[in-house]
């Protein structure tokens, strides 16, 4: 029984929201193969859909283009989930390693994925009047993704509902934390820098004079 | 030898300068872009001559601010310092007349004193006079019989300890008298044809600054006694007004720090037209002047709407004349700051006369004289078709415009509704695509997706029976395989 690929166990995590993840820890499934292709799916989705979105709906404003927002709302945000759940879950007797929270929270991210790149597709297609069916496309992506992911931070740490919530409410407060100490240490390092940088040119100075 | 090239550079340098040169303003001619960035664009109009008072036949003007055209054909001119009117005709060549001094009714002689606002009715050939510092304003047939003196009124409307300081006249259609007071926000003082206090017209809004709302919200926690002591929120007073062909009443704001309603057009109820306008008047950045190095901001001092429906503004910060289309749309800016011709130290009134533009400069005493460019004068012909609905008669006209400056928002804007109207539904989208219009994108792909399914819509049906059929074909194609093929995962 349940002898899927590793393609099959996508699908069968996305649609089965209550036991696909159960299932998927049962036979020890999921890749990080299939992971790393998700996040550069989600990627490239969301440069897409940030610069590609059709005319008629939105005019890209900017002329210039930068990557580093991107890379900061996709790959970026999804490593600090990871790192923030996989330290928030293992002092709540939770039971996934770092590479399960990885896998399952990816494969969580499928039908939002999907639906970045077919709001692209429809946007080129549709006009304004027709809008509602990008937003229905884009909420019920977005809401499908919360319940995976959900069923799936609930079946990797074998977790109840309640404590489920809890965990999710204390990873996003891990990841504030994290911004907040990477904002601090940047602004450190700068001072560190600076302090560096202003001794070897008054060295300098003294040297030559 | 480096001598040689020396000489050689020289030589060239000076043949260069004697080769005549094609009259290009002397200010840097710029138009805002589709991100909202000022880039070098052509000169709609070319400043021509700049005319002072000796040049008209009369003495110089002194700090002049406000100069009207009327249904005639003559050009009036407040010369506040000396408290006249100068009456010219529009070439600017001869004073036709110099009018100071009044008969009242009574048949006693009176004089102005720093009359600030003239004002001709095209209907009745009245003058209406704002004589600042007599604090009244004065109606007067074009002989010099006052018909009517307006002054303070006495009105509980009316605060009775501000003073009454007019600076600009207006009198509509039916011969209602709106006068600008310095001193007052609430609009515009309304009076009846026979001097009778109206009321207020046209005030302005208070702009929801976030000091305003902080204002707001403490005020609603303080006391009667704490509140007194607080700052009033005040809007600022508008600045000048001019009448459209329509009778509608235009208004303008000169301020340092409301950006709303610097523009106003007022239906008859006193209502902004313009209000839900995405338009922003002036310049959409401070304007850094290397001379003073500081940064201006634009503050409308006059307002006009011109023949066709344009509506010219003129910044007094900067110098600039901004020329916008009956819907708000920039046309061109001219003018700036400097002591050459087409430049002002301090302007203070403009009209449009035909197709030129008068510019007053209250500072160096002259009346500045633009005239339409050929780039001017295509845009304005298109401009006119395209406000007028003929967008497919302004095709030709907008290529034109492009071919002066390859960048011109407006002629994208006014190509793709052309085209949308030829039903070139593709042309249109690239050219609203050009101006970075989503909206006329939208338009015009909503139309050509139409004609494409009409022209497509049997192939794409038969492809996609095809791909289900296909699909269907290789399902049972599969089931007939072998059990032992199809277990093998």
């Amino acid at each position: 029984m349940m002898d899927l690929t590793a393609g099959q166990w996508v699908v069968h995590a996305v649609t089965h929201p209550a036991e696909g993840f159960e299932d998927m820890r049962w036979k020890k499934a999921g890749s990080l193969k299939i992971t790393a292709v998700i996040l550069l799916l989600w990627f490239a989705g969301a440069i897409l859909h940030g610069r590609m979105y059709g005319f008629q709906f939105f005019a890209v404003p900017e002329k210039v283009f930068n990557i580093v927002p991107f890379l900061v709302q996709t790959v970026v945000i999804f490593l600090a989930w990871v790192i923030g759940n996989w330290s928030v879950c293992t002092l709540l007797d939770g039971e996934g390693n770092m590479r399960n929270i990885a896998v399952y929270s990816a494969y969580a991210l499928v039908p939002y994925v999907v639906s970045l790149y077919a709001e692209v597709l429809l946007s080129h297609i549709l006009i304004r009047d027709e809008g509602i069916f990008l937003q229905i496309i884009s909420v019920t992506g977005t809401l499908w993704t919360a319940v995976l992911l959900f069923s799936a931070i609930r079946s990797v740490h074998q977790y109840t509902a309640f404590k489920t919530v809890l965990a999710v409410l204390l990873t996003i407060a891990a990841m504030l934390i994290m911004l907040f100490l990477l904002v601090l240490a940047l602004s450190l390092l700068q001072n560190v820098w600076l302090f560096v940088y202003s001794v070897f040119t008054e060295l300098m100075y003294r040297l030559k004079v | 030898m480096k001598r040689q090239i020396a000489v050689l550079t020289a030589a060239a340098a000076m043949l260069c300068q004697t080769l005549p040169v094609r009259a290009a303003e002397h200010y840097d001619v710029y138009s805002y872009d589709r991100f909202d960035e000022a880039v070098p664009s052509q000169a709609g109009y070319t400043a021509e001559r700049a005319v002072s008072g000796k040049m008209l036949g009369t003495a110089d003007f002194k700090e002049p601010s406000d100069l009207f055209l009327d249904a005639q054909e003559q050009l009036y001119i407040a010369d506040s310092g000396n408290d006249r009117i100068v009456v010219t005709d529009t070439a600017l060549t001869t004073c036709l007349h110099v009018a100071d001094t009044f008969t009242m009714p009574d048949g006693t002689q009176t004089t102005l004193s720093l009359p600030t606002g003239i004002y001709i009715s095209p209907e009745t050939g009245l003058w209406y006079i704002a004589d600042h510092d007599n604090s009244r304003v004065l109606v007067t047939d074009a002989d010099g019989n006052v018909q009517l003196e307006i002054t303070k009124p006495d009105s509980e409307l009316f605060d009775a300890s501000m003073t009454f300081l007019p600076q600009r006249v207006l009198a509509d259609k039916a011969g209602n008298v709106y006068i600008v007071l310095g001193n007052i926000t609430t609009g515009a003082a309304m009076f009846s044809p026979e001097g009778d206090f109206l009321g207020y017209y046209g005030a302005n809004t208070v702009e929801e600054t976030s000091q305003v709302i902080a204002d707001y919200l403490r005020k609603r926690f303080s006391t009667q006694e704490m509140r007194s002591r607080q700052a009033r929120t005040v809007p600022t007073g508008i600045t000048s007004f001019d009448l459209d062909e329509y009778g509608f009443i235009y208004t303008c704001t000169q301020s340092v720090s409301q950006r709303k309603d610097m523009v106003k057009k007022l239906n008859p109820a006193g209502e902004n037209l313009f209000a839900s306008l995405p338009a922003d008047w002036g310049d959409l950045h401070p304007v850094y002047d290397s001379a003073t190095n500081l940064s201006y901001h634009s503050m409308l001092c006059d307002i006009d709407i011109g023949a066709d429906g344009n509506i010219n503004c003129l910044d007094l910060t900067a110098g600039h004349i901004f020329q916008y289309d009956k819907e708000g749309n920039l046309l061109f800016v001219l003018g700036t700051k400097a002591d050459q011709l087409g430049g002002f130290a301090a302007p203070s009134a403009l009209e449009s006369c035909g197709d030129s533009l008068l510019v007053l400069d209250q500072q160096k005493g002259t009346v500045t004289v633009f005239r339409e460019s050929d780039f001017g004068a295509a845009v304005h012909r298109a401009a006119v078709l395209c406000n007028e609905g003929c967008y497919a008669e302004a095709i030709a006209p907008w290529q034109e415009v492009l071919r002066y400056d390859g960048s011109y928002r407006q002629a994208f804007l006014g190509l793709s509704a052309g085209y949308f109207v030829t039903g070139d539904y593709k042309a249109s989208m690239e050219y609203a695509k050009l101006a970075d219009s989503s909206y006329r994108y939208d338009r015009a792909f909503a139309c050509y997706r139409q004609q494409w399914l009409h022209e497509h819509g049997g192939q794409l049906l038969f492809g996609i029976v095809l791909i289900f059929a296909g699909g269907i074909l290789l399902r049972i194609l599969h089931r007939r395989q072998p059990p032992g093929r199809r277990e093998r995962t």
